[in-house]
Parts: structure tokens; sequence; C-alpha cells
């Protein structure tokens, strides 16, 4: 994943100005225009970090076709794949590539493998209480707090004067929050920040991306992971650092470059026949996402929009 | 209460074992005193979401840390105060220091240090600060007022905005600006123009687009279906030839009618989009917005208590009837509360004959011994068994099983192009999967009350020469009627508050299509549908802006809780009314 991130960096510059709210959109993004003869049912099962954007994007297609009907379930990544084999979804939102053993199954049902279209990026934020003084922590330092097997070579962090807090955090004890195993956050924070560890029992886990947020907002020693679109007044963003010295706050640019470490693709699967020509509805909606509306969506939900060369990349894939 | 009180009116120094008594009437007063507490709470934060409040402006010193981008005004809702002892911000010691210098110059030293106070103030314009909340220290506050002038402004996109409106610009690149005396009428006059094609919009949209689209999907589908079997088997019959013909020409003069209808539309909509309001912001910046966005404004710090009253009352109404908009951040929660309204229907309906029979034979007909002493208990266990694995149950049974047997028998084609009918959550397997689940209750409820029946009752019956099966028809149902009905009143209270199982047979977060409406068959069971639950659970831990989802958390509670309460309560009038007619037969 960081790995793509950083060839994607290669692939195309992208427009990011200020550090927080207000992302730009690549200007060269293709307008959607309607086509004719698009209707149907849309169903959609999958993971609840998309489940907004994927709201708000049904509204956004709705506007354009009328006549869809678009019904949205997001209970976590995991639920993809099953709803994508069991044939009761069309589109699978997950905020983390498949498993080995997702993709298998569905190949032994369809002889094929599932299609995989990127459709925005995510930096996962670690998020503090508001009034939290710490500058930035390293990796190490996040695994010393989430995990109890220290794979990135720290040790077990219990309170904030471990992590350089000072005056009234110099004594606070450190809680530590986190999402539940159904979510892909919850894995791909495991495999970039714990190394792929195991995670403390003391990480309290929450039912949603923004009960995270709001967890840490209502307490004062509390930090937690979530998705940088969840950003509340009562929480501050952490900046983290790979080597101990640059400190990179989860903007645009710095996950697009791979300056900041914790950046993935979201991703919408999609059960697409090679043989066949791709059903026109499922086609449309994925075109309109990586849209210039689609893309203004996903800044406005607080993701990350693709660059043009990467959405004209991944469209040219499905044609 | 009763006990209490005849306890201590009667024999004054306490006997034994009547300090009990007194802890008996605690437990009800603690329990009493929590519910209403909660219901209070509820009531009061769910209501206060439609109350219009007036908007302050803050002028803030030019060093303070709240300045955004330079700017030092800001116009919002003040949402709470808080505290802040010294000793929490010590770690802005510098900053403090130079406080206390002047303070010391001010000869107030010593109270302002103890503890700062802030705001939190809802600012709106998402789009503009990032978030709907920001925070301002007393300190920082140089004034603040209350303009008239300004508007809060409910948008279609980003959530409320508060500013000034400056002029309006026509479709012909006419202005009417604030100065002109006819300025607020036309603003008014605009927006209501604005509302009513929105309204034709949806109209077309909904009623005329609807039917039309259903007979193109149907259509379509029939033909894919043709198109894979010409890909399968090489060449199609004549007759297949020409029901692809057929079908063909069916959609072409279809979609025609459809891009007529949604031309009309379109035109409505570029209208809605043509005219601009510009405005500036409580800091003077500028800011531009489609009359099609704007849904509905007005003046929070002009309005007397009655004009309140009539705001919140247009506020409430919106928000129980109307759609929801902007991944459920803002808009209606109606098809929330009719799929609610729907699913207990449903689940009603198949709950209780099910639930009446198990309990007449058990208790009537069955050879009481332990096997249905084993059976029973299996029903008692049955009711403590977690909601949620009645779900798994309903996902595999109901959705996998039994509807992907009707699909595969009834919507073989739509099966086979991957876009299952019945085979997908449904509002029919969410009722089921709930009847299920309160099927105990209502066993358990009907058998309580058949074995209530006097004995005297059934053994003159019989005596009369009726059979067992008229004794029960005509006496033991009717008289056991009140306390079926409980039973059922019960299933129905947790039924429509119950979320977790329904998550996995069919409960969404937005389903534009409510699975009862006005195109044929009326009743779409394979419908999913929103539920008030769920939109409690996803507006106040899945939306992205969770600070300002919170009003709407507890307004959507409100109506969930009034919801139950009017179910109730009709149930238990039809059970008043049955006992009544009761008590004035023979009996």
């Amino acid at each position: 994943m960081y790995k793509k991130i950083t060839s994607l960096a290669l692939a195309s510059m992208v427009s990011a100005t200020s550090l927080f709210g207000e992302v730009q959109v690549d200007p060269d993004l293709p307008e959607y225009e309607r086509v004719s003869g698009i209707s149907g049912n849309l169903n959609s099962i999958g993971s609840d970090t998309l489940n907004n954007l994927m709201l708000l994007w049904a509204e956004g297609f709705r506007e354009v076709y009328p006549n869809v009907n678009i019904q949205i379930e997001g209970a976590g990544s995991a639920t993809g794949p099953a709803a994508l084999i069991e044939g009761t979804a069309q589109i699978g939102p997950m905020s983390r590539p498949m498993r080995g053993t997702e993709i298998e199954n569905f190949e032994a049902a369809y002889g094929y493998a599932p299609t995989q279209v990127n459709v925005a990026i995510d930096g996962i934020a670690v998020y503090a209480h508001r009034e939290n003084p710490v500058e930035g922590l390293t990796l190490q330092e996040v695994d010393g707090i989430f995990s109890s097997t220290n794979r990135l070579g720290g040790s077990t962090i219990n309170n904030w004067s471990a992590v350089r807090g000072s005056g009234d955090w110099s004594d606070m004890p450190i809680t530590p929050y986190g999402r539940n195993s159904a979510s892909g956050t919850y894995g791909f924070f495991r495999n970039v920040a714990l190394g792929g560890g195991d995670y403390r029992s003391e990480v309290a886990e929450q039912p949603g991306s923004s009960a995270v947020v709001q967890s840490v907002g209502a307490d004062r020693g509390g930090i937690g992971y979530s998705g940088v679109g969840y950003k509340t007044s009562g929480v501050r963003f952490v900046p983290l650092s790979t080597d101990g010295e640059n400190y990179y706050y989860p903007t645009a640019e710095n996950c697009v470059t791979g300056n900041y470490p914790i950046a993935r693709f979201l991703i919408l699967y999609v059960n697409r026949n090679p043989r066949e020509e791709m059903d026109s509805l499922t086609y449309e909606f994925l075109r309109f996402a990586l849209s210039k509306q689609g893309q203004e969506i996903v800044a406005r939900d607080g993701f990350f929009p693709l660059p043009a060369s990467t959405a004209n990349q991944i469209l040219e894939t499905l044609k | 209460m009763e006990n209490n009180a005849s306890s201590t009116s009667t024999k004054s120094p306490a006997p034994k074992g009547e300090i009990w008594v007194w802890f008996t009437s605690l437990g009800l007063v603690l329990g009493l005193a929590m519910v209403l507490f909660l219901f209070g709470l509820i009531l009061m934060r769910g209501f206060s979401f439609f109350w219009p409040v007036p908007v302050v402006q803050l002028e803030l010193k030019e060093d303070s840390e709240s300045v955004f981008r330079g700017n030092t005004s800001f116009a919002g809702v003040i949402a709470s105060t808080q505290e802040r002892s010294l000793q929490e911000i010590a770690v802005e010691e510098e900053i403090l220091l130079e406080e206390e210098e002047e303070v010391e110059a001010d000869g107030i030293l010593g109270q302002a240090l103890q503890t700062i106070s802030e705001y939190r103030v809802f600012v709106g314009s998402r789009d503009r600060y990032g978030q709907s909340f920001r925070y301002f220290r007393h300190n920082d506050i140089l004034e603040r007022s209350f303009p008239e002038d300004i508007i809060r402004a409910e948008r279609r996109v980003e959530g409320d905005a508060f500013f000034f409106p400056q002029r309006i610009q026509f479709q012909d690149g006419s202005e009417v600006t604030r100065e002109d005396a006819i300025f607020e009428d036309e603003l008014d006059r605009v927006v209501k123009e604005a509302r009513s094609r929105r309204s034709q919009i949806n109209r077309i949209d909904r009623r005329e687009i609807g039917p039309i689209n259903l007979e193109i999907r149907q259509l379509t589908m029939d033909l894919r279906y043709l198109n894979r079997i010409e890909r399968s088997e090489g060449e199609l019959t004549e007759a297949q030839q020409a029901e692809r013909e057929r079908l063909t020409g069916r959609i072409a003069k279809l979609n025609e009618q459809f891009e007529l209808l949604r031309d009309q539309a379109d035109e409505l909509r570029e209208t809605n989009q043509s005219i601009r309001v510009f405005y500036e912001y409580a800091d003077g910046t500028n800011g531009q917005i489609a009359i099609g966005d704007l849904f509905r404004f007005y003046y929070p710090n002009r309005l007397g208590f009655l004009q309140r009253v009539q705001v919140a009352g247009i506020q409430f109404w919106e928000f129980v009837s109307g759609y929801p908009r902007e991944a459920n951040m803002s808009g209606g929660i109606f098809p929330a509360i009719f799929g609610t309204f729907v699913m207990t229907l449903i689940m009603s309906i198949a709950v209780t004959p099910f639930g009446v029979i198990t309990a007449i034979y058990l208790r009537e007909y069955a050879v009481q011994g332990p096997l249905v002493r084993a059976v029973r208990i299996a029903i008692n266990n049955l009711a403590g068994v977690p909601s949620i694995v009645f779900g798994v149950f309903g996902l595999g049974f109901f959705v996998y099983i039994m509807g992907g047997t009707i699909d595969s028998l009834f919507f073989s084609q739509a099966q086979e192009l991957g876009t299952p009918t019945f085979g997908t959550g449904g509002i029919l397997w969410a009722g089921l999967t709930l009847a299920l689940l309160n099927l105990p209750v209502v066993i358990v409820a009907t058998e309580e009350s058949i074995s209530a029946v006097p004995r005297g009752v059934r053994e003159g019956s019989l005596a009369c020469g009726a059979s067992k099966w008229q004794t029960i028809q005509r006496l033991v149902i009717p008289a056991s009627l009140p306390g079926i009905l409980t039973g059922m009143i019960l299933a129905m209270a947790r039924g429509a508050g119950e979320v977790a199982p329904l998550m996995l047979v069919g409960v969404v977060a937005l389903a534009p299509n409510l699975p009862v409406d006005g195109t044929f068959p009326f009743v779409h069971l394979e419908r999913k549908f929103m539920h008030l639950g769920f939109h409690i659970y996803d507006v106040g831990f899945q939306s992205p802006d969770s600070e300002a989802a919170i009003p709407t958390v507890f307004a959507t509670t409100l109506i969930l809780i009034a919801l139950i309460v009017v179910l109730n309560l009709s149930a238990i009038l039809l059970r008043n009314h049955i006992r009544k007619k009761h008590k004035g037969s023979a009996f």
C-alpha cells in the first residue's frame, strides 16, 4: 500500500493547498456527463468508513439519474466480500484491499477475480484531545501506545509523560481508543502502525469511525485512530513521523507523497465478468465516483481526491 | 406507593419487617426518577433542536488563538460554556505570564488567573471553517452583539450558515440590493418560489418518473436475459428475436417519456441555480449561494416568542415529513419513521397468530410431561438469546435460503444477472426475524392468560355439551384476548427499538424508496428500509461531523419514543375496549 502511494506520487503531482480543510480537486478530472438508459437497483454492502461517501455519491448520482434506486449498507469492510460472493450486492466498498482468502472464495464462486477500483485516498489520523500539547509521535511510540507486541521496536507506553507530555500532561495516563475488528481501519492501522502485531487489550474498541473521535474528545488523556474526515472541534491531529525528525500532519499532499505514513486507498470492489460487458448501472456509478463531481464529493466528505491521471487510468481498465 | 401510605397511617411504632415496605417504595421512586430524568433529558434536548435561538456576533482580540485567517469576527449560536482551571492550562505558561501582567495592570489580579472560561459556539458554514464548532475564550472577546439583520440559512449542503444577505441577482442580471425597501420581501419571495420549484422537481422525480422506471427496469432485465441467451446459445429463436424487438421498441418509447420529464425537472433546477444571493459573513467576507441551495432562512434576532414557536413548528414538521439529505446529516427522517412503522406492523402480523397457536397447543392439548416442560424451557431460553444471534439466523435462513429459493423460483432472470430481489435483506425478512425474536414473549403472555381463565367456565361449557375446540374458540380465547394483546404490546415495544439484528437483514442508512408507495403492487416487501433506531446509530456514530449531529440524534430519539408510545397506546386502547366488551357479556 505504502509503495503504491509513493509510486502514485511519482506518476503525478497533486495540488494540495492549506493545512486543513480546503482540499483542491484536480481540475483535469473529467466532468460527469449523463448517458441515456440508466436505471435499476444498486445495492452496496461493505465498509462503514465509506458509508457516508457512498451516501453522498448516491445523492449526487440520483440527481443525475432520478430513476435509480441505491441502497447502502455499511457494517464493516469484512461484510463486502461476503455480499459480493452471495450476490446480494453489486458494489462492495472496502477500506482495505481484499485478503487472499477473500479473493480465493470469490474466485471459487465465479471463476474470476473481483475487480478492484480505487476511488479516494484516506489518511488515518491519530487524534488527541484538543488541549493535548504533544508535538508529535513517532510510529514506534504509536506502536508502544496501541500494541502489546511492540514489533516496531519501542516499549509499552502508558503515560503521556513518556511521549514528551508537558505541564498538566506530565502525569496523565493514556487511554487508547480504536475500532472494532470488522473494520478495515482496524486491520490497516495494525499492518502499518503496529507492524502487523496485536492490539493491547486496553484499546477500547468503538463501533464507528466518529465514535472514536467522540470518545477522544470527551477524554483528556485519550488517543485514538480514525479517518481524517471525522475531525471535530474537540480533537486535534497528532503529527506522525517515521524517522523521529520530520513530523507530518495528515494533509492531502503528505498522504499522496507518502510522507505521512498511514494513508491508503479507499476501494470499491465490483463483480465484473471479464468475458461480458459490465452492468451499465454499476459502470456509470463508478464513472461518476471517478469524475470531477464525484471527487468533489470525496473532498467534501473529508477524504482526499485522486489525481486525474490515476482516475483516468482506473477508468480505462474498466472499459 | 399504596403500601407506603397504608403502612404509615395504621400502626405507629414500626412493626417487624415494616422497614422493607419503605425499601419497596424507595425502589419505585428511584425507578420513576430515572425514567423521568431520561425522558426529560430527551424531551428537552430533542425539542431544543427545533427551537430557534438568538445568534451572537463576537469580536475577538487580534492575538486570540481562535482567529480564523486573520478574521476576528464570528457569528454563531453558543452551544455551551465551560471553564478550565489554572492548573490545567499550566502548559501554556508563556501566554499566562503575559496575561498576568495585563491583569495586574488592571488591578484585578488573581481572579482571572483561577479559571479561564470559554464558549463552544456553533458557527456553521462547515465549507468555510472545516468544522461546525469553534472555541472562544471569554478573555479574548472584545465585544458581543446581536445583529438584527443576520440570517440563519438552512442550506442544501454543508449544514447551516449565518450571514448578512446583501443582494439578489436574477437570471437577467438585474439586482435587488439591501438598500432597496423591497429587499427582504424579495428575498422571501425568491426562496419561497425556489421551494415550490423544488417540490415540483420532487413530484416529477418520485411520482411521474417512478412508474416509468419500474417498467424500464423490468424490460431491461428481460432484454439482458435474452442477450445472455444469445451469447451462450449463439442464436435466438424467431419468437425470441421478435420479443427482443418489441422490448427494445417499448424501452425506447418509455425512455422518450422519461427524458421529456427529466428535461422539465432539469429546467426547474436550472432556474433554481441561476438566481443567486450574495452575502457577507460576520467578518465582512463575501460569499454567494444559488437560490436552489438555500432551503429556508429566518432572522433569529428579530423573532418574538410566538414567531419562535412558529419557526420551531415548521422545523419540526419538516423534520418528521422530509427526506434526509447529505448522508443523513440534514433534512428529515420521514422514511425512517415510516420504515419503523411498517416493519413493526409486519412483525406483529407475523408473530401474533404464530405465538397464540403455539400457546394454545401447549396449554390445552399437549400432554403435560417432560417433553412439554423441555419445550417450555427452550422457549424461555429463546427469550434470553442475544438479538444479534437472531439477526445471523435471519440472514442465513430467511435471506440466503428462503430468499434465494424464492429468487430462483420466481425471479431467476434477475438472480442470474446478479441483481437479487428477495435474496438480499428486505423489510419482510427484517419483520420475520423480529417476529422470531419476540415469539417467546407472545407465547408466555398468551399461556399465562389462558391459564387464568377459570376452570369453572371451561367445565360449564363442556357440561353444556360444547366440544373442546368450541370451548377454546368461544370462551377461552375471547377471555384471554387482553392478555394476548399485552404480549403483543411488549413485543411491539421491543421490536420497534431493536437495531442489532436488523443491520444484517435489510436496514440501510439510506433508502430513497418507501416499502409502501403508489407504484404497483403498492407494497414492496423486498425493499430495504430505513429504521429510526439504526438512524440514531448511523447519525450518532458514523457521520463525519458527529458534533453537529448530536442534536439530531436527540430529536430522532424523541420521535422513536413517540412512535413506540403511539403504537402501544393504540394497542392498549384496543385491549381496554375488548375488556369492557367482555365484562358486559353474560359471564
